[in-house]
């Protein structure tokens, strides 16, 4: 009895700590830690002394960079989304598509570097260098989902979230295995050197490439989900699974589709990354993929469009933000803490607003 | 036949993969019995021994399991090991044909040293055709074993499987039996380091007669058990003489194994050790709560690190003052409950803004964590705290008098009593009124919402107590590496708690000891497979996801449910498919979803 009795007291304890609305107050807490950070930060690196302080050149570079990459996690953004539409799974490998289609299209440019078609002949050895960045995605993408994911389909969902991981890290080790732990260069084509100027604004040839690619990708994406006969079955497979089965759909079919198209995006993604850094090595999947999931969620996860606004918002934050907030507070080398506030944009995306900026903002429970 | 062309071609493919990843080319020195049976030779026929076992799994044809027969399993394995064989000796010819310099520079481990082992100085089409042959006679193997009656098939697999580990601990069983001076030439050539043929068959014979007389006890016992009736259940823990004097035994083993086994083995069980703590701390949030932590790492540098701070004089020299009332120079046995609260304090700080998210986006919320953590430690930003990416050096070694715990034969005493102290306590959380709870959380929150337990709250308190436990795995890993660098607190780090707890089976405290016996012991010890072992974590957790979520070692509870339902599941339609069912039983993580 006094086993039990001193057990009770515990519980009592417990929901007496319960009763107060400590999540309210810890997330006041952070709220306002967050607009004074925003609002003193920005204040102060403003108005930081003239020599100390950032010019205007360095901020429209960091937009338009910042752009640049928002337009890349946005392709890598929308192969999350698909799939999350469709299955309610979150693809955690997803980076590793999109790194295979880099790593593998290296070899190829590599080769072309050599025999001198990336420089003589630049739009052919950039069509072939992007159709197999795709191949090489949309094969890895669909044996994931034939393998790790298919025999789970009806597994409790937190089950094909680890098979996931175990997945994303044994594709990682496998490269390793094929073609070594070391980064490679990754050549780019002369015509992509240098810059044009637009509206003013200084923009690399590069930069211009990967968001006219990425804009035309985005557009193409739209009209064949919301014109083509299949794209009418992603929709309904999306909004419900089992009636879709009852109308004649092949269910199965029309998740390996969504795994290709998520596969070609991240595909086309992998090719403008390799341009844009011009290096590629096993492990460059990682945090791309998790920023990419990042704009996924800021958007709201499992709506197209808002994939693609998360992808350019968190370009935008991601490439602005550190030197904007942090610089101010005299933090040594903001950018090298950009990955950590990518982070704290999906937690705060989460915490305060689960349903992102095109969701229904409500607060997804259980 | 379709099914075991499929199997095969599927084997021939694995095959393929294992040669171009270069589990093949690398290991063709690595002898496990005499110069002939070497870790090569095990990876080219493992695949088709595998195809041939696989398919002739029992058949079901109309309600009954139908075995196949002696014939037709030699025939379906022999099928898919032609498919694999023939598969892996087109590779060989092509790699031949194509030029193994043209290929390298790709596939940097489709080497010479590969050619020359797969060809042995013959022909490509000849080495093919004899892989073909290797491939069919392991096919049959695969297939014939599994139609073997249990009385034979039982002492040959164990057979087989021991005199292999035992060739794999070539680096650990010598050296023991060297600390202990007996004379072990005849079992461990020194030349080939691996077992030598007298010593392999010898512990395979001595495996099988073991096995033979086991089930022949376990023949008397289950009849015994049948005498009882089912309405008798034994307790928990019958205390037999023979009982207390194999733990005895047991403890006495695990008390002096460093001293027998060395140095080097007793700094692998260290390590082995604090991934065993890690693994009880992420078993509570994972296993009991059913919350997919996957930013572990988190808890784990915080320990690592406060440990650090509060134990050094880095607090000092950060603050700027040589005032003595600054450093906070704790003793490591007043520091530990500290850092204890700390790690609390943040599970709590944290978990109350995501606890109330669904399962796949507390995972990533933590993975964020994981990675963001990683990132501050290295950032010039906290250099002045933590020392940035050179970090942090001369941590305390947990000195009691004049007695420290740096040297890895001491450290192992430091981490077995914490290790024993961790698994005490999740061992009575688990059968607590707070395990309890956790438990229907984790079967169903909703309704364990409705039958009063505030979910909410324990949820925080499976988040903070998980998150103390691995903040003491940092602390002690603090101690045994003796100076802190953000290289070894890596997100990896959680993926691989992640794979110890389910590998041994979540929510199973023998499973966490097993799981990080073979998922951080056996890779410790044989230091070749160092850059294959992550792909084996990746595997291992896919594999065990697919084919046996329940684990190695799987929670008592759970298991028992899941033997429940294949009675019920009996008495309503007959017997089910195996596979089918292990797919679909209650999974270990039970219905987190909503």
């Amino acid at each position: 009895m006094a086993d039990s009795g001193s057990e009770r007291a515990v519980d009592a304890r417990l929901s007496g700590f319960a009763t107060l609305p400590w999540r309210r107050i810890i997330l006041g807490i952070l709220g306002a830690t967050i607009a004074f950070v925003v609002v003193v930060g920005s204040y102060r690196t403003l108005t930081l002394p003239e020599g100390e302080r950032f010019s205007g050149d360095f901020w429209v570079d960091q937009a338009v960079n910042g752009l640049g990459q928002g337009a890349i996690l946005a392709l890598i953004a929308l192969g999350y989304t698909l799939v999350y539409g469709i299955l309610r799974m979150i693809n955690f490998a997803h980076g590793e598509v999109f790194m295979s289609g880099a790593f593998i299209s290296f070899f190829f440019a590599d080769a072309y570097q050599k025999s001198g078609l990336l420089n003589s002949r630049p739009y052919v050895a950039l069509t072939i260098l992007l159709v197999v960045s795709i191949l090489a995605s949309t094969v890895v993408a669909v044996l994931l989902e034939r393998i790790a994911y298919r025999p789970l389909r009806n597994a409790p969902r937190l089950v094909p979230l680890i098979t996931a991981i175990g997945a994303q890290l044994f594709i990682q080790n496998a490269f390793r295995g094929f073609f070594g732990p070391q980064p490679r260069g990754y050549p780019r084509p002369q015509i992509l050197e240098g810059g044009i100027e637009i509206l003013g604004i200084p923009v690399a040839k590069v930069q211009l490439l990967v968001f006219v690619t990425a804009i035309v990708s985005m557009i193409a994406l739209q009209v064949f989900v919301n014109r083509s006969r299949t794209g009418r079955s992603m929709r309904a497979v999306a909004a419900d699974s089992e009636i879709a089965s009852l109308m004649g759909i092949n269910v199965d079919r029309i998740i390996v589709i969504t795994f290709v198209v998520g596969g070609i995006l991240a595909g086309i993604a992998g090719l403008l990354f390799s341009l844009a850094f011009t290096q590629v090595q096993f492990t460059m999947g990682f945090r791309p993929g998790i920023a990419a999931f990042t704009a996924a969620v800021l958007g709201g996860i499992g709506s197209i469009g808002g994939a693609a606004l998360g992808g350019f918002v968190l370009g935008l934050l991601q490439a602005v933000g550190p030197p904007l907030l942090l610089t101010g507070f005299g933090v040594p080398s903001p950018f090298s803490l950009r990955d950590a506030f990518v982070f704290l944009v999906l937690i705060l995306v989460l915490v305060f607003r689960p349903g992102g900026l095109l969701g229904s903002g409500e607060a997804e429970k259980v | 036949m379709g099914a075991s062309a499929r199997a095969g071609a599927i084997a021939g493919v694995v095959t393929i993969f294992l040669a171009a990843v270069g589990l093949i080319g690398n290991f063709t020195d690595l002898n496990l019995i005499g110069t002939q049976v070497t870790f090569a030779l095990l990876m080219i026929v493992i695949s088709p021994v595998l195809a041939g076992y696989v398919v002739t799994s029992p058949r079901v044809e109309g309600g009954e399991r139908v075995a196949f027969t002696l014939g037709q399993a030699a025939s379906a394995g022999v099928v898919a090991g032609a498919l694999a064989g023939a598969i892996f000796g087109a590779f060989v010819v092509f790699v031949d044909v194509f030029g193994v310099d043209r290929i390298r520079p790709i596939f940097l481990n489709i080497s010479p040293t590969l050619m020359d082992y797969l060809t042995q100085d013959r022909p490509a089409i000849v080495a093919a055709a004899i892989i073909v042959a290797a491939s069919v006679a392991a096919g049959a193997a695969g297939a014939v074993y599994r139609v073997l009656p249990d009385g034979i098939r039982k002492p040959l697999g164990s057979a087989v499987w021991v005199t292999l580990l035992f060739g794999f601990l070539q680096r650990i069983v010598p050296i023991a039996l060297d600390q202990l001076d007996i004379e072990r030439d005849w079992l461990y050539s020194k030349v080939t380091r691996g077992l030598t043929w007298p010593g392999a068959i010898l512990i395979a014979l001595v495996t099988a007669g073991i096995s033979v007389l086991k089930a022949r006890q376990g023949e008397t016992l289950r009849g015994a058990i049948r005498g009882r009736g089912n309405g008798e259940r034994r307790g928990p823990l019958t205390l037999t003489p023979l009982s207390i004097v194999l733990a005895l035994a047991g403890l006495g083993a695990v008390l002096i194994a460093p001293h027998v086994l060395g140095s080097v083995i007793a700094e692998v069980l260290g390590t082995v050790m604090v991934f065993a703590l890690l693994g009880i701390g992420l078993n509570i949030v994972v296993g009991y709560a059913g919350l997919l932590d996957l930013g572990y790492v988190f808890f784990f540098t915080l320990g690592a690190y406060s440990l650090a701070l509060l134990t050094g004089a880095t607090l000092n020299t950060f603050v700027g003052s040589t005032d003595p009332a600054v450093a906070l120079d704790l003793n490591f046995y007043v520091a530990v409950p500290v850092v204890i609260v700390i790690a609390a304090i943040a599970g709590v700080l944290i978990g109350a803004p995501v606890l109330r998210l669904r399962g796949d986006y507390l995972a990533l919320v933590t993975l964020g964590l994981g990675e963001m953590i990683v990132v501050l430690v290295t950032s010039p930003w906290l250099g002045p705290l933590v020392g940035g990416p050179q970090g942090m050096l001369d941590i305390t070694n947990a000195a009691i008098g004049n007695f420290g715990f740096r040297d890895p034969k001491h450290f192992y005493y430091l981490a077995f009593a914490f290790v024993v102290l961790a698994l005490f306590v999740s061992w009575r959380l688990a059968n607590s009124r707070i395990g309890r709870a956790w438990t229907a959380l984790r079967e169903d929150e909703q309704v364990a919402d409705a039958m009063g337990v505030s979910t909410t709250s324990y949820k925080l308190l499976a988040f903070a107590m998980g998150g103390a436990i691995g903040s003491v795995g940092g602390a002690l890993f603090a101690v045994k590496i003796g100076s802190l660098t953000p290289a070894s607190f890596q997100v990896l780090v959680s993926i691989q708690v992640l794979g110890i707890v389910i590998l041994g089976g979540i929510g199973s405290l023998p499973g966490v000891i097993v799981g990080s016996l073979v998922l951080v012991g056996l890779p410790g010890l044989l230091r070749e497979f160092e850059e294959y072992r992550l792909l084996a974590y990746g595997a291992a957790v896919v594999a065990v996801m697919l084919l046996r979520p329940q684990g190695l070692i799987p929670n008592v509870r759970r298991s028992r449910e899941l033997h429940e339902e294949d009675r019920e599941q009996d008495k309503w339609a007959g017997d089910v498919a195996a596979d089918e069912h292990v797919a679909q039983g209650p999974s270990p993580l039970g219905e987190g979803a909503g």
